[in-house]
C-alpha cells in the first residue's frame, strides 16, 4: 500500500457539521470517476482504471464514499479473500480531501468497510502504511490495528512501511468477549453517524493491487 | 521516466559521452574528476538500495568500456569501478543478505565481466604518471630539475598541483577500497589485519578528497549546480551520464527516476561503511559463540548497511564452519560448556545435532540481516529451536534408556546431550528475547501495548536467566566433580552459591521489565492512561497478534493472555509503593559493573540501566505519593535513556 505524507498545510478548512456528511456504499459505474478523481488527485502516481475496477467490481460492498452537499470528499476502497488459510480483508485506498481532514470522515469510511468485512466472515484486516504517516498510524491504532511487521525500504523512495493488522475476536475461543462485544455495541454510535474521534492529521492510504508484493 | 535516447549507441552518436571529454586538457581533467565524483555518488546510492543500472551504470563510459581505451585516466578508473562493483555484488550474492533490497544484485545486461586482475596494474601505472607530474610541477619551487619529457597533466600550470592531488587521492581511494574488498574475501579471516590498513588508507584519502573541493570549486568551468544536492565536489554537472539510458534493464516495476545521493552524502556514506568494516575486521577470531552473538547485536546498533553486513556474514560462515575453520559442533559443544575432548565426539553425526548445527548457522545469517527482516525471521525460527529441543529430549531419553545400569561417564552420550539440551533451551529464550526487544527498535509497539510487551519480556528473561544459571551450574558441577577426583579440594564450594555476573546482568533487566509492567498496569487500573477502547477488538486480540509466534512455539509454556491479566489486574500504586523494582534494578546494575572491567559495552549498558531505573524510580515515587489524587498529572514514556526500556515522564498538564 502506498501512503503519502505531508506536513501541516495552510489549506482552507471546510466548515461543516458531522451530520452533513453523507456516506454511500459504492453504487456503480457512476461512482468510479469520483473515486478515481479523488485518488488520482491526491496520489503522486495515478493508478490505471483497471486497478480501480479490480477492487470495485469484485468487492463493491467494501467501497464507500463520503459526500458533503453533493460533493465527494472522501473514499475508501478495499478487498477481501483467502490468504494463507485466513480469510482476510485488505484496505487498499483511503482518501479524504484536505479541507475535510481532521473531522473523523476517514475513520468513519474505514469503520464501515471493516464492519462489512467482519460481517462477511473475515478473521482479520490488514494494510500497509508509511512509518512516517503519523495520521494514518494514529487512526488505525485507535481502531485496534497493531503494527505487525516493519517492511524495510518498502517504498521506492526508501521509506519503510508498517504492515498493520486488526484481528477480530474469535467467538469460539472467547465467549466472554462476545458478551463484552454486545455490551460495547449498545454504547456505540448508530451506524450512520460518524464515530467519535480525535482530530486527525493528514492521512492518505493507497495501495497496489495485490498483496504479493508485500509478502516476502 | 522518459528516455532521452533510444539506445546507448544513439546517445554516443549524439555526443553524450565524448572521448576525450574536452579538447582542452584542463577541461578534460576537470570533467574527469567530475565523472569520478558522480560515480562515487552513484555507487553510494546503489549501496543504499537502488539498482546498478540506474546508478553506477547510468555512466555511458562504463557501458562501452572499449571506447575509453585512449583515455588512460578514465579507462583505468572505469575498470576499477567495474571490478569493485563486481566484487561487492559477489559478496552480497554469496551471503544472500539482500533481503528486501533485491534490486542490489541485479546486473543482467551490464558489462560487469572484465579482466579484474589487470585493473590494478593499469590504475597503478596511471597513479605513477600523475605522481610524477605532481613532483614535476613542484620541482621549480623546490629547486629540482624538471623532467623535460613528462607532459603536465593539463595546461594551466597554476592549477597543476591542485588537480594532480585531487586525482591522486581519488585513484588511491579506489585502489585501497578494492584492496579492502580483496582482503576481506580471503578465507578464514586471513586478510583482516591487512584490510584494516587499507581501510585506514581509504579514510585518509577520503579526507584529502574532501579538502580538494576548495581547488575544484575555485575554477569556473562549465555549468554549475549550486544546490545542496550537487553530486560532484566542483558543483558541476558531470558529462556522460544518463539516468534513463537503462530503462529496459531497470527494476521490474516501471522505472522511476531516483535521487542520487549528493557528493558529500556519498563521502559520509563511505566513511561510515569503512568504519563498519573496520569494526568487523577488529573483532577477535577466537571469540566464543556467545561473544559472537553479542558482537552481532552490538554491531547492528549502528545500523550498518547491506555491504558491511554481507561481509560480516561471509566472514563468519564459510563452507559450513565458523570462520571457515571451526566445525559447528565444536562451536556448540564449547558454548554448552562441554570439555574440549568432546568436540570430536561421533555424536555430532547424529541427525539431531546435524540439524542443530544448521540452526546455529541460520541464526548467524539471520543476525546479519536488517533489523526488520531479522525480527521476522527470529520469530519464525523460535519454533524450529523448540522442535530441536523436543528432538534432543527424545534422543536423551533414548540414550538414558541405553545407559541405565552403566556408571556415570562424563563423556557419555547422555551427558553430552543433556548439556547441549540445556544450552538449546537457553538459546531459544535468547532468540525470543531478541525478537521482543527488536520490536521496540522497530517501533512496532504503541504505548497502549507496552504493559503486555514488558510483561512478556519479563517472563522470557526469567526463563533465560534460569537456563543460563542452570547451564553454568551444570558446567561448574561437572568440572568440580573432575577436580574433586584430582585434588579433593572444597575451596570452590562458596562459589556454588554465588550468582554468576551474566545472570545478575539479566536480573537487572528482569527488575526493569517487571517494574515497567507493574507501573503501566497500575496507571491503567487507576485510569491515568488515556486509552479509548477499540471498537473492533480488545487487548486480548492484540496480545495474540504480537506474541503469536512465541505462543505457537510454547516459549514459554503455559503463558497466555489470562496469565497476563492475572498478573496485572490488581496492580495499584498503593501496592507498588511497598516494593520498588527499579531500586533493585539500580542496585544490581551498580553491583555487577565491577564484574565486567574489560567490557566497555556492558559497562555502558549497565549505566543506561541505572539511568532508566533511577528516573523510573523517581516517577514511581511521585505517582505513589500523588497518583490518582492529582488529576492534572500526565504520564508519558520515552526512550531517551535506553532503546527498549522506557523512561516514565510525569508532568502536570
Amino acid at each position: 500500500m502506498e501512503t503519502a505524507t505531508s506536513d501541516a498545510e495552510e489549506e482552507k478548512k471546510a466548515t461543516f457539521e458531522a451530520s452533513e456528511i453523507e456516506y454511500a456504499s459504492y453504487g456503480g459505474e457512476h461512482h468510479l470517476p469520483l473515486i478515481m478523481g479523488l485518488v488520482d488527485h491526491e496520489l503522486s502516481e495515478p493508478y490505471s482504471i483497471f486497478t480501480y475496477r479490480y477492487f470495485v467490481y469484485l468487492w463493491p460492498q467494501l467501497s464507500f464514499l463520503a459526500f458533503h452537499k453533493g460533493k465527494c470528499v472522501g473514499t475508501v476502497v478495499c478487498k477481501m479473500g483467502e490468504h494463507r488459510s485466513t480469510y482476510r480483508g485488505y484496505i487498499a485506498m483511503l482518501v479524504v480531501i484536505k479541507p475535510y481532514r481532521g473531522k473523523g470522515i476517514a475513520t468513519e469510511l474505514v469503520s464501515r468497510s471493516i464492519r462489512v468485512m467482519k460481517e462477511s466472515g473475515c478473521e482479520e484486516v490488514t494494510l500497509e502504511a508509511e512509518v512516517t504517516n503519523k495520521g494514518a498510524l494514529a487512526l488505525y491504532g485507535r481502531l485496534g490495528f497493531i503494527r505487525a511487521k516493519r517492511l524495510f525500504r518498502y517504498y521506492l523512495n526508501g521509506v519503510d512501511a508498517f504492515r498493520l493488522k486488526l484481528l477480530f475476536p474469535q467467538r469460539e475461543l472467547h465467549p466472554s468477549l462476545v458478551m463484552m462485544a454486545h455490551n460495547d455495541a449498545s454504547q456505540r454510535h448508530a451506524s450512520n453517524r460518524p464515530l467519535e474521534e480525535f482530530p486527525e492529521q493528514q492521512e492518505r492510504d493507497c495501495s497496489s493491487m495485490g498483496e504479493s508484493v508485500s509478502n516476502k | 521516466m522518459v528516455s532521452r535516447y533510444y539506445s546507448v549507441d544513439e546517445a554516443i552518436e549524439n555526443g553524450a559521452a565524448p572521448v576525450p571529454i574536452s579538447c582542452d586538457k584542463t577541461g578534460d581533467v576537470q570533467c574527469t574528476i567530475d565523472i569520478m565524483d558522480h560515480l562515487l555518488a552513484c555507487e553510494a546510492t546503489w549501496h543504499k538500495g537502488h539498482s546498478l543500472a540506474q546508478t553506477v551504470f547510468s555512466c555511458i563510459y562504463l557501458l562501452r568500456p572499449e571506447r575509453t581505451s585512449s583515455h588512460a585516466l578514465l579507462h583505468s578508473y572505469s575498470r576499477i569501478i567495474r571490478a569493485t562493483c563486481k566484487a561487492v555484488v559477489s559478496v552480497v550474492s554469496d551471503a544472500r543478505t539482500h533481503e528486501e533490497e533485491d534490486l542490489f544484485t541485479m546486473a543482467y545486461g551490464l558489462p560487469l565481466i572484465g579482466e579484474d586482475e589487470k585493473c590494478l596494474s593499469m590504475l597503478n601505472a596511471v597513479e605513477e604518471t600523475i605522481a610524477r607530474q605532481l613532483r614535476a610541477c613542484k620541482a621549480p619551487s623546490s629547486g629540482r630539475k624538471v623532467i623535460e619529457d613528462l607532459e603536465p597533466l593539463q595546461n594551466n600550470l597554476a592549477l597543476e598541483e591542485g588537480y594532480c592531488k585531487a586525482i591522486l587521492c581519488r585513484l588511491r581511494f579506489r585502489k585501497h577500497f578494492y584492496h579492502v574488498l580483496m582482503c576481506l574475501k580471503r578465507p578464514q579471516g586471513r586478510g583482516l589485519q591487512l584490510a584494516r590498513k587499507h581501510i585506514s588508507s581509504c579514510l585518509s584519502e577520503l579526507e584529502i578528497i574532501r579538502k580538494s573541493t576548495e581547488v575544484l570549486r575555485s575554477n569556473d568551468y562549465g555549468t554549475h549546480n549550486c544546490g545542496e544536492d550537487k553530486t560532484t565536489a566542483s558543483g558541476r554537472r558531470p558529462v556522460g551520464f544518463d539516468a534513463s539510458i537503462n530503462t529496459r534493464l531497470s527494476a521490474p516495476t516501471p522505472p522511476r527516476s531516483i535521487k542520487i545521493l549528493s557528493w558529500s552524502e556519498a563521502v559520509e556514506y563511505f566513511v561510515k561503511l569503512l568504519h563498519d568494516l573496520d569494526i568487523i575486521c577488529s573483532f577477535s577470531l577466537d571469540a566464543s559463540l556467545e561473544g559472537i552473538l553479542q558482537f552481532m547485536v552490538q554491531f547492528q546498533k549502528s545500523h550498518p548497511d547491506l555491504v558491511s553486513r554481507a561481509h560480516l556474514q561471509t566472514l563468519l560462515i564459510q563452507d559450513g564452519k565458523l570462520y571457515g575453520r571451526d566445525p559447528i559442533f565444536a562451536v556448540i559443544a564449547k558454548a554448552a560448556g562441554l570439555p574440549e575432548i568432546v568436540r570430536n565426539h561421533d555424536i555430532q553425526n547424529g541427525e539431531c545435532l546435524v540439524h542443530l548445527g544448521q540452526l546455529v548457522i541460520n541464526l548467524l545469517k539471520i543476525l546479519s540481516t536488517n533489523a526488520a527482516w531479522q525480527r521476522r525471521k527470529l520469530g519464525k525460527i523460535v519454533q524450529d529451536w523448540r522442535v530441536i529441543h523436543i528432538q534432543l529430549e527424545l534422543a536423551l531419553r533414548q540414550e538414558m534408556g541405553e545407559e541405565s545400569g552403566i556408571s556415570a561417564d562424563q563423556n557419555g552420550r547422555g551427558d553430552i546431550l543433556r548439556q547441549i539440551l540445556i544450552w538449546v533451551e537457553e538459546q531459544t529464550f535468547w532468540i525470543a528475547s531478541r525478537f521482543l526487544m527488536l520490536g521496540f527498535e522497530l517501533e512496532l509497539y504503541s504505548p497502549g501495548e507496552y504493559c503486555m510487551v514488558y510483561w512478556y519480556i519479563y517472563v522470557v528473561l526469567i526463563k533465560l536467566a534460569e537456563r543460563m544459571h542452570h547451564k553454568m551450574s551444570f558446567t561448574n558441577a561437572t568440572a568440580k566433580l573432575k577436580g574433586k577426583k584430582k585434588k579433593g579440594s572444597t575451596k570452590d564450594m562458596s562459589r556454588d552459591f554465588q550468582i554468576p555476573a551474566s545472570v545478575l546482568f539479566l536480573q537487572s533487566y528482569i527488575c526493569l521489565a517487571e517494574g515497567l509492567t507493574m507501573m503501566l498496569a497500575a496507571l491503567k487500573n487507576e485510569r491515568m492512561l488515556s486509552q479509548s477502547p477499540s471498537p473492533f477488538n480488545s487487548d486480548h486480540e492484540r496480545f495474540i497478534q504480537h506474541f503469536e509466534l512465541l505462543q505457537k512455539a510454547g516459549v514459554p509454556d503455559h503463558i497466555s493472555y489470562q496469565s497476563f491479566e492475572e498478573s496485572t489486574k490488581n496492580a495499584r500504586f498503593s501496592t507498588l509503593v511497598m516494593y520498588n523494582y527499579f531500586k533493585d534494578a539500580q542496585r544490581i546494575a551498580k553491583e555487577v559493573k565491577n564484574s565486567f572491567p574489560n567490557d566497555p559495552e556492558r559497562q555502558s549498558e549497565l549505566r543506561r540501566i541505572e539511568q532508566v531505573a533511577e528516573h523510573n524510580s523517581i516517577a514511581l515515587t511521585v505517582l505513589c505519593r500523588l497518583g490518582s489524587l492529582d488529576s492534572s498529572l500526565k504520564v508519558s514514556f520515552d526512550f531517551s535513556h535506553h532503546p527498549y526500556f522506557a523512561t516514565a515522564v510525569v508532568k502536570r498538564s
